[in-house]
């Protein structure tokens, strides 16, 4: 027992440790190793897709709207583009735009919910009421304002406006969640004792409050970067995203508005849907899984006993309040 | 029944405020946009028609739609006077109709529509957590969240345009758009209701399918630490029923779910607003994807406004029987 504590203490001193120790965790839970399945899954094919793409995603160099064959593994468009082409070189951008309006996003929050949470009352209360007011406001409708604003810069900024606008229809959700949590935590003894020592507030806040509240972190990160993908879509759906890109909500797009439902092109409007579908279930899982990691009433554990049930969940709340 | 007036008053004062905040962003945000609907106009009519539009004419438009070159704080102080008038400005698209008589007509619907897809949804979705919750790791609990997880990742407007076309279009069990049939004399009158609901199916189903996931979820995660808890050994240990102690880790269990109302508000309100544009419902979102297309900012200020003040009291009058419902709530504000 004690050798592998020291193993351990030893672990989280090296680099490779601090990855792969949280990483441990995260694969302990079944959901969230799922996720991380799916989700390395994707992102291989998003990497191998930049390179190896059978044709030329963009091109309309193919007979119209062809159902599946060997030569077009998903058919072509009505354009005359290889369906599979465009499914597979349009992952990495979908991804991207996912990851990035989850970190950023998830940046946002925590800096505006910290801050809130250890601010003083008044000031707490000016914050609470801006992301509620954000959190109210229904995102479709900030999408469209912002995005009619964006509409004739597309060309120039790429996927820039897009993420722009995810992030600030997509921070506030966040931003309430580490408010609450940073009260809570405030009033605990430990960061109480930091405050008389004299810790200096940022320190308290990157040394101890950061840690303790890490699962939340990462939960809030696949939450975030959950709604980034489909406000992707949505952007793109709406057309007010660049729609010369090619990535999942473009196809999107494009097939819905080419009536591909309508004339039976499932073969458009199926495979794009369903890889979203994936990816969105793979954060989900991930977000799920990261919930049972941080509450640790949720666990399925597999001693059937409840008395012995209560001791494990009682030291793993000492191990994360440490 | 005790009235909590402290609760009542502190979020009176908080809807008032975030109220006003709406308010001024909905007059900042437009004036952030470059070009205005006199500019749109104009361009449109060289487009079409092709030479050029003296000065004295765009002049003419401007004052038309109300633009003027006032100072900030003039033009914001007629804004407020015009909202207190009910005066929205007039619609570009919908040219010469003024903003407050489309919303007028659309917003009725598109409230019908939010109300009973969230009723029914929150319903349903806690119920389907709680049997989840309470046959938890069970294969049932399993199929249960897979369900929601999946409806809860499909984007939720392909799926309006499946069922659609499953639905309106090759088994013709539904209409195809409309808000009631045009056989029927619109009022308080039986068959006029009975069309409504049938033209309503589509679309709530819908929107009830895609957000059905986050409760099912969130009651799930919420009722099972409730589940272990002391208080329900206790009165397992009473002798309660089993359905007993089920409903009292539930009663538990749904107070955070009630509080993610204001979330869910404004998401079921985005959702609806993408579900009319694809069931051609004659609700708000129809008109705001025309604006939209049209640039037609006048209408888009007045649609983002009645939106965002219907989601407020929609908040606010669920903020306040929450008060009723948790006698908690109000002590932390006493």
């Amino acid at each position: 027992m004690k050798m592998e504590e020291q193993e351990v203490i030893k672990d989280n001193k090296s680099l490779l440790g601090k990855i792969i120790n949280p990483l441990k965790i995260l694969l302990s839970n079944g959901k969230a190793k799922a996720g991380f399945i799916m989700l390395v899954a994707l992102i291989l094919f998003a990497i191998l897709g930049q390179f190896f793409s059978p044709y030329n995603p963009t091109k309309y160099e193919f007979a119209r709207g062809m159902p599946p064959s060997y030569a077009h593994l998903l058919g072509t468009t009505i354009y005359g583009q290889d369906v599979f082409s465009q499914l597979f070189y349009g992952a990495a951008p979908t991804l991207m735009v996912g990851f990035a309006v989850g970190v950023l996003g998830t940046l946002i929050s925590i800096a505006v919910g910290i801050s809130a949470g250890f601010a003083s009352e008044r000031v707490n209360t000016v914050i609470t009421g801006i992301i509620n007011i954000f959190l109210i406001i229904p995102g479709v409708l900030l999408i469209m304002l912002f995005g009619s604003f964006f509409l004739g810069l597309h060309q120039s900024l790429g996927y820039l406006p897009t993420i722009l606008i995810l992030i600030i229809t997509g921070w506030a959700f966040g931003a309430r969640t580490f408010r609450s949590i940073t009260l809570s935590i405030a009033k605990r003894d430990f960061i109480l004792s930091s405050i008389l020592i004299g810790e200096s507030r940022l320190s308290i806040i990157f040394r101890q409050i950061i840690r303790a509240i890490f699962p939340v972190i990462i939960s809030n990160f696949f939450f975030t970067a959950m709604y980034g993908t489909m406000g992707l879509t949505f952007v793109e759906y709406l057309g007010v995203g660049n729609l010369l890109q090619v990535n999942w909500g473009t196809m999107l797009y494009w097939a819905i508005n080419n009536e591909a439902y309508l004339t039976g092109m499932w073969w458009w409007i199926l495979p794009p849907s369903f890889m979203i579908s994936i990816l969105m279930f793979s954060f989900i899982l991930l977000n799920f899984g990261m919930d049972e990691i941080g509450n640790p009433s949720l666990r399925r554990f597999k001693s059937k006993n409840k008395n012995e049930n209560k001791k494990i969940i009682g030291d793993l709340d000492v191990n994360i309040e440490n | 029944m005790i009235i909590p007036y402290k609760y009542i008053l502190k979020k009176t004062a908080a809807f008032v405020a975030v109220l006003y905040g709406a308010i001024t962003l909905n007059f900042i945000l437009p004036r952030l946009i470059p070009g205005d609907p006199a500019e749109t106009v104009y361009s449109t009519i060289i487009r079409e028609g092709g030479g050029s539009v003296s000065p004295r004419y765009l002049h003419q438009l401007a004052a038309e739609y109300g633009i003027s070159n006032a100072p900030m704080y003039v033009q914001y102080y007629n804004y407020l006077v015009d909202l207190a008038h009910g005066n929205l400005g007039i619609s570009v698209a919908f040219f010469p109709e003024p903003v407050s008589y489309i919303l007028y007509h659309a917003l009725p619907w598109t409230l019908l529509l939010v109300i009973s897809s969230i009723a029914i949804s929150f319903f349903v979705g806690n119920r389907m957590g709680r049997y989840a919750g309470i046959h938890r790791n069970s294969i049932k609990d399993l199929s249960m969240d897979m369900f929601a997880m999946f409806m809860a990742s499909f984007p939720a407007f392909v799926l309006a345009f499946i069922v659609l076309d499953i639905f309106a279009l090759d088994i013709k069990l539904f209409p195809i758009g409309g808000a009631y049939s045009i056989y029927v004399n619109p009022g308080f009158n039986i068959p006029f209701i009975i069309s409504v609901i049938y033209h309503a199916v589509l679309p709530v189903l819908t929107i009830i399918l895609t957000s059905l996931g986050g409760w099912e979820l969130g009651m799930r995660n919420n009722i099972i630490p409730n589940i272990n808890s002391d208080f329900i050994s206790y009165s397992e240990n009473l002798g309660f029923k089993k359905y007993q102690v089920n409903q009292i880790a539930y009663r538990n269990a749904i107070l955070p779910n009630l509080t993610g109302f204001a979330m869910s508000v404004g998401l079921s309100v985005s959702g609806v607003i993408i579900e009319e544009s694809i069931f051609s419902y004659p609700g708000v979102g129809l008109y705001m994807i025309t604006a939209i297309d049209d640039l037609d900012y006048p209408l888009i200020q007045g649609i983002f406004l009645m939106v965002i003040i219907a989601v407020l009291v929609g908040n606010f009058i669920v903020d306040i029987l929450y008060g009723f419902f948790d006698p908690r709530i109000r002590q932390e504000s006493e």
